[in-house]
């Protein structure tokens, strides 16, 4: 148990554990807000009660997620000071201002207007009630933003270089737009809102597949559908200018995500490993199962590299990452759970188009339903395996190629860092299960329909069938 | 020193001082209400204290966040030091923070409601300790080498002065808590929360007089500080105007009103918060680490001004329209969606 006297290890374990644990539940709130915008301006656009409800279910399992995620979230800004000090002392010039727009621009924003959003459905007029919505999501959403910002600017790090062991920024809009900033935010949004829309879907399926409130749980299917035909391929062609991006500025990460260990000389063919099993002393991996000329299909669309692939041994081992396996296969985990989404995706809409998604006839498409019911977790799996393998692929540095994570880690006593990662351990593991527990009640319970419309007229009559859209302008109502 | 170099960061500790200012009032009376929610004696009226905040404690938390931010950025060096000296403090509140946050929302949901409503009044009451401690601790001074960085012990933010500070802050989250509820309820939970506003006004003024005494005697820096003119005027004047408000407190919950105990518990509150600042200042990692030593680079100090000082107003209105949407007295005790 020598890691127990190592304030660096017992720290990063730390904070992966904050990190992984927070990450589950933003990754719902920010799709899943945007979700609600789209259900709540249908409701405002054709006044069907149906949407309504789908505003206020989905809110239901939207507000118990983002309970947690603010919980966990916060432990993390502080974690910064508390066992960071010298990555915050470093870095804050850039860093810590990126967290400060974060808090005031997004966050704050998302927060002042959840009360609303959650609350005020009679307490405001249904118009203001939209404004809440969206600035609900559009906050959730700047956060990813500026997360995502700051984390791409410790992948390649711009604007400015490090001076006695402070980065010094020299143009902040250069730093804001490093080189990863784009596409990891892109990834990123696309990554909780297809997350979000696959576990829609798979909680729908779930309601389908039992046969309860087959027009309701059809109706979001399908948004989750229709949504996800753009998000899908989308996703995986924006990843893959992610991996190009990698290979082209983080040559460590790129080898271990490959487990290469040789270097591949320019001019010559790739092969692309599907499963290996990477040895670190020895340096090699021990067993390997490839595709000939695959990796520069992969990485340039040719069978033959125009640059060199180089392998993890042109570093020293200090100079490198150390976890190869853990980066080579959360890799591999995320890559194909975003092509199992779009192939998921391709199937149903065959099936919409051959007219089998109707309400009557979706619940006899059981292998369907439940291979959606299988998809709803796996997007947190993708989104969790991408992190590690950015930021498990970055080590060891903290800032890439600048600040090493040893140099980054506050000198506080292990003990104190044992206690509090036991805790964390202890209390998260209870959140998790609560969630879980209470989640799947939220879900057995099903959407209350008889729940009166804010604003609506008490007797237009019971069926929501035979409601007629209300036409008149807003102010009319 | 430029002016600019002596500016900014003046202009910055106003900015955190607002922040933490809006904090300490806006979740002081959240932390009051879920300490005070121990106390409550039926689940219905646990119910009214859960659903009074259950709209605004999240955003109050986040002016926290904020300044946990614009701290990080606008001075590294004391966001560093500070945070590491006060290890255990911090991971109090924060263990805190974690229940209080996650008890609205499975308290609502759990038949058997007792774990989450204690899960919410003692993590209410450990956010609190912890913010107490921490206070205490940054006022009792923390030992740096001549770079800043932190080089005392796990337990230095411990004396006899941060406990009294963290009892101290506690009493006057509990009063801002009680007399918040006095807005917001009616009643017999009402008049309950008057009592409990009358004995923390009690408490909360026996421990500032207990800071007040000690805090000269035991800590150095304010010493000085304290007995040097001009400041002595200003001090001498802090705890007259203080006994001031408590007395005007004491009547307007004898007289029942409704919103004249919140409004003198805030000014309270600022009083005891511009007689800090003038201790503190211009130190801002007593007594080694001036503002001036921990601000982050000119540029960065001016590129977040012009992003988040625009700002400020605009989450000061869309935070006080928050209020306004839910103003009035709560009347049931059913917080869900």
């Amino acid at each position: 148990m020598e890691f127990l006297q190592d304030t660096l290890v017992l720290s990063r374990m730390q904070f992966a554990l904050t990190a992984i644990f927070h990450m589950l539940w933003p990754i719902l709130t920010t799709g899943m807000a945007i979700y609600l915008v789209i259900v709540e301006g249908m409701w405002l656009r054709t006044r069907n009660p149906d949407y309504y409800h789908h505003a206020r279910f989905w809110a239901k399992l939207y507000v118990l997620n983002f309970g947690i995620g603010v919980a966990s979230g916060v432990p993390m800004e502080f974690q910064f000071g508390t066992n960071w000090g010298p990555f915050s002392e470093a870095v804050g010039d850039f860093f810590g201002s990126i967290l400060g727009f974060e808090a005031s621009m997004a966050f704050m924003l998302e927060a002042g207007f959840l009360g609303i959003m959650l609350f005020g459905w009679e307490r405001v007029p249904p118009i203001m009630h939209y404004l809440a919505t969206i600035m609900v999501a559009f906050g959730a959403n700047l956060s990813t933003f500026w997360i995502l910002t700051a984390n791409s600017w410790m992948q390649t790090p711009a604007g400015g270089e490090v001076v006695d062991g402070k980065f010094v920024v020299s143009d902040y809009f250069q730093a804001i737009f490093n080189p990863f900033m784009i596409n990891s935010v892109a990834h990123t949004f696309l990554a909780t809102l297809e997350t979000s829309l696959f576990v829609i879907g798979g909680i729908s399926a779930w309601y389908l597949l039992r046969g309860r409130h087959p027009q309701f749980f059809n109706r979001s299917l399908k948004i989750a559908l229709a949504a996800t035909i753009a998000v899908a391929p989308l996703q995986i062609y924006v990843g893959h200018l992610n991996g190009e991006q990698v290979y082209e500025r983080q040559p460590t990460k790129l080898a271990a995500m490959e487990a290469q260990w040789e270097t591949i000389p320019a001019g010559q063919t790739a092969p692309w490993s599907v499963l290996a099993l990477p040895n670190v002393a020895a340096e090699r991996n021990d067993w390997e199962l490839s595709i000939p000329n695959g990796l520069g299909y992969i990485l340039e669309l040719k069978p033959t590299l125009s640059k060199p692939v180089l392998g993890l041994k042109e570093w020293q081992p200090e100079d490198r990452p150390a976890m190869v396996g853990l980066v080579y296969y959360a890799f591999r985990v995320m890559v194909g759970v975003g092509f199992f989404f779009a192939a998921l995706m391709g199937v149903t809409v065959i099936q919409w188009l051959r007219g089998k998604l109707s309400p009557e006839e979706i619940g006899q498409q059981r292998l369907l339903l439940w291979s959606w019911m299988f998809a709803g977790p796996l997007g947190y799996l993708a989104v969790e395996s991408g992190w590690v393998v950015r930021c498990v692929g970055r080590q060891p540095w903290v800032v890439y190629g600048q600040i090493r994570t040893a140099d980054a880690v506050s000198n506080v006593p292990p003990g104190n860092v044992v206690g509090s990662l036991t805790l964390f351990i202890l209390v998260y593991s209870l959140l998790f299960v609560a969630a879980l527990y209470f989640g799947s009640r939220i879900i057995r319970k099903g959407p209350n329909l008889d729940r009166p419309v804010p604003g609506a007229i008490r007797d237009l009559g019971t069926n929501p069938a035979e409601h007629s859209p209300d036409s008149r302008p807003a102010e009319a109502k | 020193m430029e002016t600019l170099d002596l500016f900014l960061p003046q202009v910055w500790f106003a900015i955190l001082a607002l922040f933490l200012f809006l904090y300490v009032m806006l979740d002081g009376f959240d932390l009051g209400v879920g300490i005070l929610s121990l106390t409550a004696s039926t689940e219905e009226r646990r119910g009214i204290l859960m659903t009074s905040l259950s709209n605004v404690w999240d955003a109050n938390e986040t002016w926290l966040v904020l300044m946990g931010g614009a701290l990080f950025g606008a001075f590294p060096l004391a966001y560093a030091t500070i945070l590491s000296a006060l290890y255990i403090p911090i991971l109090t509140m924060v263990f805190g923070f974690i229940f209080r946050a996650v008890a609205f929302e499975f308290r609502e949901h759990a038949n058997r409601k007792i774990f989450w409503n204690y899960a919410f009044g003692v993590g209410s009451f450990l956010a609190s300790l912890g913010q107490g401690f921490a206070l205490g601790g940054v006022l009792g001074g923390i030992e740096v080498d001549e770079l800043g960085h932190f080089t005392g012990g796990t337990w230095d933010w411990l004396s006899p002065q941060s406990v009294l500070v963290a009892l101290t802050l506690i009493q006057g989250y509990v009063l801002i808590g009680s007399t918040y509820l006095v807005l917001k309820t009616e009643g017999s939970l009402q008049a309950t929360h008057r009592k409990t506003a009358r004995i923390a006004a009690v408490t909360t003024l026996v421990g500032a007089v207990a800071i007040t005494i000690s805090t000269p005697i035991f800590v150095q820096y304010a010493r000085q500080r304290l007995f040097d003119p001009p400041f002595i005027y200003i001090f001498a004047a802090i705890p007259l105007i203080g006994i001031f408000l408590i007395w005007r407190l004491w009547v307007s919950l004898y007289r029942e009103r409704d919103v004249a105990p919140f409004v003198l518990t805030i000014l309270i509150f600022l009083l005891t918060f511009v007689g800090l600042a003038l201790v503190v200042f211009p130190f801002i990692i007593p007594t080694n680490i001036t503002i001036y030593q921990a601000a982050a680079s000119q540029s960065s100090l001016v590129f977040m001004l012009i992003f988040i000082g625009v700002l400020i107003p605009i989450m000061l209105f869309y935070n006080i329209y928050q209020y306004v949407v839910f103003r009035g007295k709560v009347t049931s005790s059913y917080y869900g969606e």
